[in-house]
C-alpha cells in the first residue's frame, strides 16, 4: 500500500514543477528553423469544427483574446501562445464539442462505425474514428504511434465509465487542446529539388492554403494532394488553388480577411450613448459589420468587381432598422413581425454616402460613444486602409479642448481640433490624420447623416496628398485613386496568408502588377498570392531566431 | 462617463412650440410622413381636487368593497374577501359580483347587461380644463376650458371619466389601461400613418392630412422611444383610409370640421378610433416629432366596450357605463331621447417615417430626410 | 522521484481506472495548500456558489439611475437598505429585454428575456441562468438546485433547466430543513472521498497530449519555442488542477445544522411581514445548504410578479397599487407602492447579510459566492421592459469587481446574465436570442 500511495504522488510531481526534461527553450537553435506556429483564430476555429462535423455542432465559449500586429490578427498570431487561463477555455469548448459530436443524435452520422457495444471498449472503431477524424483535426495523417495511443486511452476511458462513445469523446476533447490543432505548425523537410535547403512539408503547404482561402482546416481532396506530392508541383497546386477559388467557401476566406483587416473584433467593445444616438439601436450595432461583409462579397466575389470600387460603389445591403439608422428609405413588405431581412439598396448618383468608408461599420467603429472623432477616423483610414503608420499621440497631450463639446466657441469638431493642434507637439500628427478624417464629419458617431453640429453648418472640405475635395464623396473617389491603397491590401492579403510581410523582390512587383492588369480583381490576387514561391518560403534563420 | 439626467417628466402645453410647424425644411410641394408614437384619451389632471371635490370615486378596491356591500356581504367579511384571494368565501363572491345583472329574474353578466345593473353613480368632473374644440359650434354651460387656446370646447368624455383614478395621469403617462396596453402591443400591433403634404410646409396655408393603418409594428430606439425614419408600407384597404383638409395658421396645424375619422386597430389596444365631426390641433416639436389633439364624436357605448376589452379591465365598468351614457352631449335617439354620441379628445405624437404604398413606391419622407423624395425615388431596394 | 517516467505514470493511472472508483489515500503535498492551510493554494476546491433573488415591479417609475459611473456613485433612495454592502454591490442600470415584435406577457416575458436569453411568444420557459451556472459550478453535490418563494406560492420560481419545465418553489421553511438537513443529510467533513471517474478519465487522456512535444520544438527558433512552452507549462498546469479535483476537498469549517424553523399556520400568506418573516428564515436555510455544501446554486423569488402581498389592514395589494395608483406628479413614482419596494431592498439586505455572517476561513461566504438580483418589471405602472436595475453582489471568489454602477441605457439586460456566466466559469462566448444577443460581457466589472 505504501508504495502504491508513493507511485501516485510520483504521478502528481512532473506536473507542479518544470523539471528540466520538459523544457527545450534553451536547446540550440537548429541551423534551419521552421516559420512560426500560428495560433488558430476563433473564427477559423469555428469554421473548421463546422466543415469537419457539420454545422449542427455550436461552438460555445469564449476564446483567449487575439493580438493585433502590424494591422492584421493573423500576424499577431505568430506571437501568441496559450495562456494557462487560455487553455481552460479551450479545454470547455473542446469537451461542449466533443459531447456533441458522440451525442446519441449525432453519432450515428459523425462516428464512421457502429461499436460491438455502445457500453464497452472497441479497439478497432476507436481507431477508425481516431484515424479518419483525426486527419482532419491535426490537419495531417496521425502517426501510427499517435494513433495507438489514442485508441488505448480511448478504450481504458471507456472501460472505466462503461462508455464507448464517452471514450472517443475524450479523445476528441483532448485532441482539440492539441498543439497540433490551436497551432498551425508548418513543418520543414529537406526539398529533393534542392539538395541542403528545406521546404515546407506538403500537409504545411494544404493547411497554409485552406486558411488563407477558406479560412478552414484542409479538406479531403486537399490532403490527399499533400499525401501524394501534388501540392509541391506547379501543376498540382494550381490545380488545387483553383478548384479553392472557386469553391463558395472562398466566401469565408474572403469575409476573415477584410473582418481582419478592418478591425471588426473593436465591435466587441463598441458602445454608444443612446441618448445621442437613439437611432443606434442594438439591433443595428449587430448589423453594420455585416452590411459591409455582403457588400464585399457581392463587389468582389459576385460581380467580380475592381477592389478600388468598393470605395465607391453606392450598392450595399441594409435592414430596416440600418435604413433608419442612415435616414433612408426601405421598404419590407414582407408580413408584420418578421426579422430583419437584407435587402438591396442603390443609393442615388452622387449621394455621398457610397462607398465602404461612409458604411458604420468605418465611421461608427472609429467613435468615440459620445461624439464623432476626425482623428480616429483619419488614422484608421491611413493605418487599416492604406497601411501607413501614425503616430501616437504624446504622454503629455491634453484632450479637454477636443473633448468639450459645449463650448460655445468650439461648435463642430474642425473648430475644437483646430484649437486643439494649434501647439506645434500635435500639430505634425494631427496633420496626417484630421483633414481625411474631417471629410467624413457628416457621419455622426453612430454612423448617422448630418448636415449641423450643435447648430454650426459642418464644413467637410478636406485634403490627402495636396488633392482638395470637399465631403464622403470626395474622399472615397481621392483613397479609390490613392495608389497605396491596392499596394496596402496586397500586402494584407499576403500577411493574412502567410502571417508575415511579403518581400520586396520581382515576383512581389510581378504579383502588384498582375493585380493592376486585373482591374484589381480581389479572387485574382488571392490566387496569384496562393501560387507564388513566396506563400510557402522559409523564413531566414535569423529572423525567426530573433 | 456620465449619466445624463432622464428627460423631463413633464411636457411642455402644444400651444408653447416655438417655431413654425415644419420650418426647419423648406421644400416646395412636399409630403412628410410619421406614424402615430403615442395615442391615448387626452387627460387634464394637475388639479385632482378642484376637478373631483368630493374625491369618493376611489379606486378598483374601494369599488370592490361596494359592490360586496351591495351583494349583502358585511363589512368584514368583505374587507376579508378582498384581502385573501383563498378567501372561502371569495370565490361565491367574484361570481357574485359579475353576475350580479338580472335578466328576466336570472343572474347575468354585468358586462352583457349594463343596464341591468343599478348606476354606482360614480362623481363626475366638475373641474374647468379638458383639452379640446368646440365641436358644436355653441357656448353651453358644460363647455370646459382648453388649457392651451383658452377656448371653451366640448369634452364630456372628460367630463364622465375624470374622477376616476384610470384616468389619473399626466403626459408623458397615458390612463393606466391604454398604457399598460399600448406598452404591450407596440412592439408588435400595425401602427398608424400620417401624411402631410401641402405646397409649402414651412408657411402658413393649407394642406391635406391623410391617416392610414400601416402594415407593420413600431420599433424602438435605444432610449426606448420611437425610432426615427423608420420605412412603414401603408395597408392599402379604405377601411382606415382618411383624408382631411386644414391649415398651417400661426404654425399651428388644424383640422376643423374634418368629417369622419375611423382608424383600425388591434385588441386589446383602441380596436378602433372612429369619430365623426373631427378636429385637429398639431404642433411641431424641436426633435422633429408632432404632437397635438384629435376630437369629434364617438359612440360612447362603442368606446365603453373598447375600454372594458382590455386586460385586467377595472371594477369601475359599471360606473363608467353610466357615466357616459349621462355625459353624452350628441345625436339623440329618435324614440328614447338618449344621446349616442359624446365628445371626446385623445392626445396624440407622431415621429417621422418614410412611407411607402403597397407597391414599394415611396409616397411620404421625413422632413429631415437626407435626400428629396424625387431624389429617394431614384434609389432602388431590390 | 522525478525520474518517475511519464510511461510509469500513465501505467500506474491505468491500474487505477482499471479498477474504477479507488478512494485515494493520498495527502495533501504542502505545496498545494495556503500559508494558513484553510484552502487549497489555487483555490479550485473552494466551492463557488451563487443565489439569484427576484423581486416584483423594479424600483419603481421614477429614476433610479445613479448620476454617476464607476466607483463613486451616489447609491440611489430606492436602494438605501444596501448601504452597508455597497462596496460589494455592482448596480447595472438602463437594460432593456427586447421583444423583437412578439407580445409582452406581463410578468413573464420579462424575465424570460433576462433569465433565460430567449423571448418566446408561447409559454416556453427553459435553460435559466442559474441551471447554465449549475453545470459548471455545481457537479456533484446533493442537489442541483435549490428554489424557495417567499410569498406562500410555489409556482414563484424561474428556475428550468434546459428542455424541461420550471422547477417548484420550496413555500415552507419548515419543510425545506427537512429537505436539507432532515435524516438524510450526511455531515460533508465526515464522508469518505470517492474521486469522480469523468475526471479521472480527463486528467489520464490530456496526459498523452505532452508525448510529442520534442518532435515539436525540435525545428523551431528560440521565441517560438518559448511560446510552446507557455503552452505546456499551460498544459500542466491543467493537469493539476485535475488532479487536486481528484483528492479529498478540504473541510467545510464553516458548516453547521440550523435550528428548526417553526411549524407555519399555514402555506398560502397574503401579508408583506408573513412573507418577509418566511424569506428571512429561507435565507438563512439556504446559507446553511450552501456552506454544507448540499447545493451550490439556490433560487430565492418572493413572488411570481403579479404580487399578492398587502399591508396589515389594507385592501389593496401591492400588484393592485402599480395598476391604480396615479404617478405623484411631483415626485414622479407611486408613493404606496414604492413602500413594498423599499421593504424588498431591506430583505436583500437581510438575505446579503445572512450569506455575510458565514465565516469561511479569512473570509465570510459572501466573498466565495454571488447573489445575482433581478426583478420582471422595471417601471411597475408600465409593466415595462426597459431600464432594469440588475444586481450581482459578492465578488465570487474575486472573480468580479464590486462596488460600481455601470449604466448601460438601452443595452441588453441579457449583457448582465452573459458577464455573470462568464464570471463564473462558464464556457460561453455568447448569449441570448434575436436582439437579446449578446457576444460580449461586462468587462469593467470582471477581474
Amino acid at each position: 500500500m505504501l508504495k502504491r500511495v508513493l507511485v501516485l504522488a510520483a504521478s502528481v510531481l512532473p506536473l507542479m514543477g518544470s523539471p528540466a526534461s520538459l523544457s527545450s527553450a534553451t536547446d540550440p537553435v537548429p541551423a534551419v528553423v521552421a516559420p512560426s506556429p500560428l495560433r488558430i483564430s476563433p473564427a477559423f476555429y469555428k469554421q473548421s469544427i463546422i466543415d469537419i462535423f457539420g454545422p449542427s455542432i455550436d461552438v460555445e465559449g469564449r476564446f483567449e483574446p487575439e493580438e493585433r500586429e502590424e494591422g492584421l490578427m493573423a500576424v499577431g498570431a505568430r506571437k501568441v501562445s496559450v495562456t494557462d487561463a487560455g487553455l481552460e477555455l479551450y479545454d470547455d469548448i473542446a469537451r461542449g464539442i466533443a459531447a456533441q459530436v458522440v451525442d446519441e443524435k449525432r453519432r450515428t452520422a459523425l462516428i464512421p462505425c457502429k461499436p460491438q457495444s455502445a457500453t464497452a471498449a472497441d479497439d478497432a472503431c476507436a481507431r477508425t474514428f481516431v484515424t479518419q477524424t483525426g486527419r482532419l483535426v491535426f490537419r495531417r495523417p496521425l502517426t501510427e504511434q499517435e494513433i495507438a495511443t489514442k485508441v488505448k486511452l480511448a478504450g481504458e476511458a471507456a472501460t472505466t465509465l462503461k462508455d464507448f462513445y464517452a471514450g472517443l469523446g475524450a479523445i476528441l476533447g483532448d485532441m482539440l487542446i492539441a498543439p497540433d490543432f490551436l497551432f498551425r505548425h508548418r513543418a520543414i523537410e529537406p526539398d529533393p529539388a534542392k539538395p541542403g535547403e528545406y521546404r515546407l512539408d506538403g500537409y504545411s503547404k494544404a493547411a497554409q492554403l485552406a486558411a488563407f482561402l477558406w479560412n478552414s482546416a484542409p479538406d479531403d481532396m486537399l490532403l490527399t494532394a499533400a499525401a501524394t506530392g501534388e501540392l509541391h508541383t506547379a501543376d498540382g497546386l494550381r490545380r488545387q488553388v483553383d478548384r479553392m477559388a472557386s469553391s463558395p467557401a472562398l466566401e469565408s476566406g474572403v469575409r476573415s480577411f477584410f473582418a481582419d483587416m478592418l478591425g471588426f473584433a473593436d465591435f466587441e467593445t463598441l458602445a454608444k450613448d443612446p441618448m445621442f444616438f437613439p437611432a443606434y439601436t442594438i439591433k443595428a450595432k449587430g448589423q453594420t459589420q455585416e452590411q459591409t461583409l455582403r457588400t464585399i462579397v457581392d463587389h468582389l466575389i459576385i460581380r467580380q468587381g475592381d477592389y478600388r470600387d468598393l470605395f465607391t460603389t453606392p450598392r450595399t445591403f441594409l435592414t430596416r432598422s440600418l435604413a433608419a439608422l442612415y435616414n433612408v428609405p426601405l421598404v419590407e413588405l414582407a408580413d408584420n413581425g418578421q426579422p430583419d431581412r437584407w435587402i438591396p439598396f442603390t443609393y442615388p448618383e452622387d449621394d455621398p454616402r457610397a462607398g465602404i468608408l461612409s458604411q458604420a461599420s468605418f465611421v461608427a467603429l472609429h467613435s468615440p460613444s459620445g461624439r464623432s472623432s476626425p482623428t480616429l477616423r483619419g488614422k484608421a483610414l491611413r493605418e487599416n486602409i492604406l497601411c501607413q503608420r501614425v503616430p501616437p499621440p504624446p504622454g503629455d497631450v491634453q484632450f479637454n479642448i477636443v473633448q468639450d463639446t459645449s463650448n460655445p466657441l468650439y461648435k463642430t469638431a474642425r473648430q475644437r481640433l483646430t484649437a486643439h493642434s494649434t501647439s506645434p507637439a500635435c500639430a505634425g500628427c494631427h496633420k496626417i490624420t484630421d483633414p481625411i478624417g474631417l471629410s467624413l464629419e457628416n457621419f455622426d458617431s453612430s454612423g448617422a447623416w448630418r448636415i449641423n453640429e450643435n447648430g454650426a453648418e459642418i464644413d467637410t472640405n478636406a485634403e490627402l496628398n495636396g488633392v482638395k475635395f470637399n465631403g464622403a464623396a470626395g474622399l472615397a473617389k481621392v483613397i479609390r485613386n490613392d495608389a497605396a491603397l491596392t499596394g496596402c491590401v496586397t500586402r494584407r492579403v499576403y500577411a493574412f496568408g502567410v502571417g508575415a510581410q511579403p518581400p520586396r523582390n520581382d515576383e512581389w512587383k510581378a504579383i502588384e502588377k498582375k493585380f493592376a492588369d486585373s482591374k484589381y480583381n480581389f479572387p485574382g490576387l488571392m490566387r496569384q498570392v496562393a501560387l507564388s514561391s513566396m506563400f510557402f518560403a522559409l523564413p531566414s534563420t535569423q529572423e525567426t531566431a530573433k | 462617463m456620465v449619466v445624463r439626467k432622464r428627460v423631463n417628466r413633464s411636457v411642455a402645453p402644444l400651444a408653447a412650440a416655438v417655431a413654425l410647424f415644419l420650418a426647419a425644411n423648406p421644400a416646395k410641394a412636399e409630403t412628410q410622413g410619421y406614424v402615430i408614437s403615442w395615442f391615448a384619451t387626452a387627460t387634464y389632471n394637475l388639479d385632482f381636487k378642484g376637478n373631483c371635490p368630493e374625491d369618493r370615486n376611489g379606486g378598483q378596491i374601494a369599488y370592490r368593497l361596494r359592490t360586496l356591500k351591495q351583494l349583502g356581504y358585511a363589512d368584514d367579511v368583505a374587507k376579508a374577501i378582498v384581502q385573501d384571494e383563498e378567501h372561502p368565501l371569495a370565490k361565491e363572491a367574484n361570481l357574485k359580483a359579475e353576475t350580479r345583472a338580472v335578466v328576466n329574474g336570472k343572474p347575468a353578466s354585468i358586462y352583457n347587461y349594463p343596464e341591468a345593473v343599478p348606476d354606482p353613480n360614480l362623481e363626475l368632473s366638475s373641474g374647468k380644463y379638458a383639452y379640446g374644440f368646440d365641436l358644436d359650434g355653441k357656448t353651453n354651460p358644460n363647455d370646459f376650458e382648453d388649457p392651451d387656446t383658452g377656448l371653451k370646447v366640448d369634452n364630456q368624455l372628460w367630463r364622465a371619466v375624470g374622477c376616476t383614478e384610470s384616468f389619473t395621469a399626466t403626459p408623458p403617462d397615458k390612463p393606466y389601461y391604454e398604457d399598460l396596453t399600448w406598452n404591450l402591443m407596440v412592439d408588435s400591433a400595425p401602427g398608424w400613418s400620417l401624411r402631410i403634404s401641402g405646397e409649402d410646409l414651412s408657411k402658413d396655408g393649407p394642406v391635406k392630412i391623410v391617416l392610414d393603418r400601416i402594415t407593420q409594428h413600431l420599433d424602438r430606439n435605444a432610449a426606448g422611444g420611437i425610432l426615427h425614419n423608420m420605412t412603414y408600407v401603408i395597408d392599402p384597404s379604405p377601411r382606415s383610409h382618411n383624408e382631411f383638409n386644414g391649415e398651417i395658421k400661426d404654425g399651428v396645424l388644424w383640422v376643423k370640421k374634418g368629417g369622419n375619422l375611423y382608424l383600425e386597430g388591434e385588441m386589446p389596444y383602441h380596436h378602433e378610433i372612429a369619430l365623426e365631426n373631427t378636429h385637429m390641433r398639431i404642433t411641431r416639436q424641436e426633435n422633429q416629432e408632432i404632437a397635438g389633439y384629435w376630437s369629434g364624436y364617438l359612440n360612447w357605448k362603442n368606446w365603453v366596450y373598447m375600454y372594458t376589452a382590455r386586460p385586467v379591465n377595472g371594477e369601475d365598468t359599471i360606473g363608467i357605463y353610466y357615466a357616459l351614457k349621462k355625459s353624452a352631449d350628441a345625436d339623440p335617439d329618435p324614440k328614447t331621447g338618449q344621446n349616442r354620441m359624446i365628445s371626446a379628445t385623445w392626445r396624440m405624437e407622431a415621429v417621422p417615417a418614410y412611407l411607402a404604398d403597397i407597391s414599394g413606391k415611396i409616397v411620404a419622407t421625413p422632413a429631415s430626410a437626407s435626400q428629396p423624395l424625387q431624389k429617394l425615388a431614384d434609389s432602388s431596394g431590390e | 522521484m522525478k525520474n518517475v517516467s511519464m510511461l510509469a505514470r500513465r501505467r500506474v493511472l491505468r491500474g487505477i481506472l482499471g479498477g474504477g472508483a479507488v478512494s485515494f489515500g493520498l495527502p495533501l503535498l504542502d505545496c498545494l495548500l495556503n500559508s494558513n492551510g484553510t484552502a487549497l493554494a489555487n483555490n479550485a476546491p473552494i466551492p463557488l456558489r451563487l443565489a439569484t433573488w427576484m423581486w416584483p415591479f423594479g424600483l419603481g417609475d421614477s429614476d433610479y439611475r445613479p448620476k454617476t459611473a464607476g466607483k463613486d456613485y451616489e447609491l440611489p433612495v430606492q436602494l438605501a437598505s444596501l448601504k452597508p454592502f455597497k462596496e460589494r454591490v455592482n448596480l447595472f442600470s438602463g437594460g432593456e429585454v427586447f421583444l423583437d415584435g412578439m407580445s409582452n406577457n406581463t410578468h413573464f416575458t420579462g424575465v424570460q428575456g433576462l433569465f433565460t436569453g430567449k423571448i418566446s411568444n408561447g409559454a416556453e420557459y427553459s435553460g435559466s441562468l442559474d441551471t447554465l451556472i449549475g453545470d459548471v459550478i455545481g457537479k456533484g453535490t446533493r442537489f442541483r438546485s435549490i428554489e424557495v418563494s417567499a410569498g406562500g406560492d410555489p409556482r414563484a420560481t424561474w428556475s428550468a433547466r434546459t428542455g424541461s419545465g420550471k422547477s417548484p418553489a420550496e413555500v415552507s421553511p419548515l419543510k425545506l430543513y427537512t429537505r436539507i438537513f432532515g435524516p438524510e443529510f450526511v455531515d460533508p467533513n465526515a464522508a469518505s472521498f470517492t474521486p469522480d471517474p469523468e475526471v479521472m478519465v480527463r486528467k489520464s487522456v490530456l496526459s498523452a497530449v505532452t508525448e510529442d512535444r520534442q518532435d515539436l520544438m525540435k525545428s523551431l527558433g528560440a521565441a517560438d519555442r518559448a511560446r510552446m512552452d507557455t503552452y505546456f507549462t499551460s498544459l500542466r498546469m491543467l493537469e493539476q488542477k485535475l488532479a487536486i479535483q481528484l483528492e479529498k476537498p478540504a473541510p467545510l469549517e464553516a458548516c453547521k445544522k440550523p435550528d428548526t424553523p417553526p411549524q407555519e399556520k399555514s402555506t398560502a400568506i397574503s401579508l408583506l411581514s408573513e412573507g418577509m418573516e418566511r424569506h428571512d428564515l429561507f435565507a438563512k436555510l439556504l446559507a446553511h445548504a450552501l456552506a454544507c455544501g448540499q447545493t451550490r446554486v439556490v433560487n430565492s423569488a418572493i413572488t411570481t410578479g403579479t404580487d399578492g402581498l398587502r399591508m396589515e389592514g389594507e385592501t389593496s395589494n401591492h400588484h393592485t397599487y402599480t395598476h391604480e395608483e396615479p404617478v405623484d406628479p411631483k415626485l414622479g413614482y407611486q408613493v404606496e407602492s414604492a413602500r413594498f419596494q423599499d421593504r424588498y431592498m431591506r430583505a436583500l439586505h437581510d438575505f446579503i447579510a445572512t450569506m455575510d455572517s458565514i465565516q469561511e476561513g479569512d473570509r465570510s461566504m459572501l466573498d466565495r459566492m454571488v447573489i445575482y438580483a433581478f426583478t420582471d418589471h422595471s417601471a411597475p405602472r408600465l409593466h415595462s421592459l426597459r431600464n432594469y436595475p440588475q444586481l450581482i453582489i459578492g465578488s465570487g471568489g474575486g472573480r468580479f469587481k464590486t462596488g460600481q454602477h455601470i449604466p448601460r441605457q438601452g443595452d441588453a439586460a441579457t449583457r448582465v446574465g452573459l458577464t455573470l456566466q462568464v464570471g463564473m466559469g462558464v464556457p460561453v462566448s455568447a448569449w441570448g436570442s434575436g436582439s437579446n444577443r449578446v457576444t460580449s460581457p461586462i468587462s469593467e466589472v470582471l477581474a
